[in-house]
């Protein structure tokens, strides 16, 4: 019983880092986005440029998803 | 390879009378970086004036590009091959100006028509608009004591009107109401300020005699024919486009070039009787650069002035712009496509490594890493075999060459790592919302076909061991990848102020870094692993790691002050752990892959609502792997690239350099007159 608690909470833990995290990368992203297409407005060329600085704040949400994986492969291993 | 070309600075001084030969020589080498002369440089120099020739070619140049504009000639139309002296013999015989006088008479009248045709067209409008109301054309003008205002209305102005003078109403929601108020002189801006009420606005009246619709007739007729004559004016441009577009592109080129020759002298320094030459040439060539100009031009004489190496210190003695030297990046076939993401971040600088190089080895390993998936790889493969055949775009090109490679590490990664084609696993029984290809297909024996390879190796369901390996392994390739980073710039410093500088600037972020990665790999092994270190051990780590650390953070504390030390701390271990998004990102791709295949096997397998439900399902199926496949190329090769520009070359990369630009033909293929003996 204790021990489906503890999946259930793994799962939920999993869940809020990716969700948290997401919320997170979406606020950077969002300021980001707006300057960029700004950007691209004005000169197509910085197009480029500018898809690299939206996939800045995406390293936010992908260590939420490598928390969430821990969480749902790896530690269940040692419960 | 990951140095840029070495380079000598040549000093070529002439008589005046022979700089257009010398000219030619200079573009024939392709290998002169010109260095522009500043004014008050040297005393007793001025800047050359451009060559006589100049001004008449730049005119031509210009008659021949308006002519190009009209006819739609471009860069995109197909020419056939002119050789040079035929297409110099035509413009020194005034050919540019015989074919403006003949393509001008036809284009004038082609303009002509084309506005006659617009100002009739205006004319039909308002014509058509009048017709509803009954009154003739003459009647609208020509009065002494009364006026006529027409125009649209929003609202009916009749009852506003009323008392004023006679007023013609004409509702029609479809194209606007229309009015037409005949009022005293003195009473006109009373009436225009009610009907401005009601939303007016004017309509002139076409001048004109009898009733509208004659009128309109009489226009329309004019129209036809007018039509008429435009299309036959068509057809005589279109034999012009097809006569004069080999000549008018070729002498755009050739006008282009002579322009651009006959304005270099403004670039350099000239005395009454001599001219001075600075400029960049790759040391290998130097010496054949000089005797080309010496031998192929009387008079002439070149100096080489120096070998320039990767010492800053070497440019301190010189002049202001001799400073930068040109960057000439040496790359082989296939890496030249990744020169991309370098110049994305900036052109490399003289003085320190091109990594453009290790990114045509790693960029593709980390796209194939993250795509991670045989049936996704396939489309990459062709996809890039296909870009690499046909496509002439450099941009293009280099994609194609990412996805090519990138598709082939996917294959392999899909294959040996994760064992997946389209989101499914190769073998195994289905479990809960999984499928596998061997129970779809039926193949009961395709386990027995992998046997070979090692325990828990990705074909089956991925276990906790194996996700936990390769997080692992994703560090450890970002690990490499860092350290490469890292020597990097002290290598780069090392080159520019010696190795005992380099490595007090840049030696500290190593270590500090070494230090780090021992003592994290001791702490992470006894937290998330189950098989902690022996104490003795895990304590050695800690030690040894802490040690080396603090004498990097020592260095760089020295070097760069203690408020850096204290973010870089936290910003090492994000780069590090910023590596495992290579297999995150793969992950994540699975999981919707899963998820997607879940619901449109479903539906086939579970045969919910007929042949027609199998139908959706194999749709819906298409679509998503459609849609995975095309966010694998987004988020892959956009991850990817970053972990270049990001992660690795901001330990090292300075870049701000000058791109190497010799002086060169810049050619298409229709007119060199070697292209011409081949075709």
């Amino acid at each position: 019983m204790a021990e489906g608690i503890g999946l259930g909470l793994m799962a939920v833990g999993a869940g809020l880092a990716v969700g948290l995290a997401g919320l997170g990368t979406g606020m950077a992203q969002k300021d980001i986005g707006a300057a960029a297409v700004g950007a691209i407005t004005e000169d197509p060329k910085m197009m480029g440029k500018a898809l690299m600085f939206m996939v800045l704040p995406e390293t936010v949400v992908i260590f939420g998803l490598v928390i969430a994986i821990l969480a749902l492969f790896v530690l269940p291993g040692q419960l | 390879m990951f140095l840029p070309e070495s380079m000598s600075r040549i000093v070529i001084v002439g008589a005046n009378s022979y700089i257009d030969e010398t000219t030619e020589v200079l573009y024939d080498l392709e290998s002169i970086h010109l260095i522009d002369q500043t004014v008050d440089a040297d005393e007793g120099f001025t800047l050359g004036t451009p060559r006589p020739y100049s001004p008449k070619a730049a005119e031509r140049l210009l008659k021949v590009r308006a002519m190009e504009k009209d006819l739609g000639i471009n860069k995109h139309t197909k020419t056939q091959p002119i050789s040079e002296s035929e297409i110099r013999s035509q413009i020194t015989s005034d050919g540019v100006e015989n074919v403006e006088s003949e393509v001008r008479v036809v284009l004038d009248k082609r303009n002509d028509l084309n506005q006659r045709i617009t100002e009739l067209n205006a004319k039909k409008k308002s014509l058509e608009l009048l017709s509803r109301l009954p009154i003739d054309l003459d009647m609208y003008s020509g009065y002494k004591s009364i006026v006529s205002i027409v125009g649209s209305v929003e609202k009916d102005p009749t009852q506003a009107l009323a008392g004023l003078g006679e007023v013609f109403y004409s509702p029609d929601k479809k194209n606007g109401n229309l009015v037409a108020v005949f009022v005293k002189n003195e009473d006109k801006s009373k009436a225009q300020s009610i009907l401005s009420e009601n939303g007016f606005s004017e309509i002139s009246v076409p001048e004109g005699t009898g009733p509208v619709n004659e009128a309109l007739m009489s226009v329309n007729n004019q129209l036809d024919t007018y039509n008429k004559e435009l299309e036959v004016i068509q057809k005589e441009t279109e034999v012009l486009f097809e006569r004069y577009k080999h000549f008018l592109r070729a002498s755009d080129e050739e006008l282009t070039m002579d322009a651009e020759k006959g304005t270099l002298p403004i670039r350099i320094a000239t005395t009454k009787y001599t001219f001075v030459i600075d400029a960049w040439v790759p040391t290998p060539k130097v010496e054949s650069v000089k005797s080309t100009i010496e031998s192929k031009v009387i008079g002439t004489y070149v100096e080489i002035e120096e070998n320039r190496g990767r010492r800053e210190a070497e440019a301190d003695n010189v002049e202001d712009r001799f400073k930068t030297v040109p960057t000439k990046m040496t790359h082989g076939r296939i890496t030249k496509h990744f020169e991309y993401p370098t110049k994305m971040m900036s052109v490399p600088k003289y003085q320190e490594v091109d990594p453009t190089t290790l990114i045509a080895i790693f960029l593709p390993i980390f796209f194939g890493l993250m795509v991670g998936d045989v049936g996704y790889a396939i489309p990459f493969i062709i996809l890039g075999a296909y870009g690499l055949k046909f496509a002439k775009n450099p941009d293009w090109r280099a994609i194609a060459t990412v996805l090519f490679f990138g598709g082939i590490w996917a294959a392999i990664f899909g294959f040996f790592f994760f064992g997946e084609a389209l989101g499914m696993h190769f073998v195994g029984e289905p479990e809960g919302v999984e499928y596998t290809w061997q129970s779809l297909l039926g193949l009961e024996n395709l386990d027995k076909a992998f046997s070979w390879l090692a325990d828990g190796h990705g074909v089956h369901k991925i276990g906790a061991a194996y996700v936990g390996f390769l997080l692992k392994l994703s560090v450890y390739i970002g690990l490499v990848h860092l350290t490469i980073g890292y020597l990097l710039a002290i290598y780069n410093k090392s080159i520019q102020y010696g190795f005992k500088h380099g490595f007090m600037e840049k030696g500290g972020a190593f270590l500090t870094f070494a230090g780090l990665v021992i003592v994290c790999y001791a702490v992470a092994t006894n937290l998330v692993t189950s098989s902690p270190l022996p104490n003795d051990l895990y304590l050695g780590f800690i030690g040894v790691g802490a040690v080396i650390m603090i004498i990097g953070l020592i260095i760089n504390a020295k070097e760069e002050g203690v408020m850096k030390v204290v973010i870089e701390l936290p910003d090492t271990v994000g780069n590090i752990l910023s590596y495992t998004r290579l297999v995150a990102i793969g992950m994540s791709k699975a999981g919707m892959a899963l998820a997607f295949n879940y619901i449109a096997i479903g539906m086939i397998a579970g045969g919910i609502g007929g042949i027609p439900g199998i139908i959706v399902g194999f749709v819906a199926f298409t679509f998503f792997q459609l849609m995975i496949w095309t966010l694998a190329i987004m988020s892959a090769g956009l991850h990817a690239l970053r972990l270049q520009l990001v992660e690795f070359m901001i330990r090292f990369y300075e870049g701000d350099g000058i791109e190497f630009t010799p002086l060169k033909i810049k050619r298409n293929k229709l007119l060199s007159n070697k292209n011409v003996k081949e075709a």
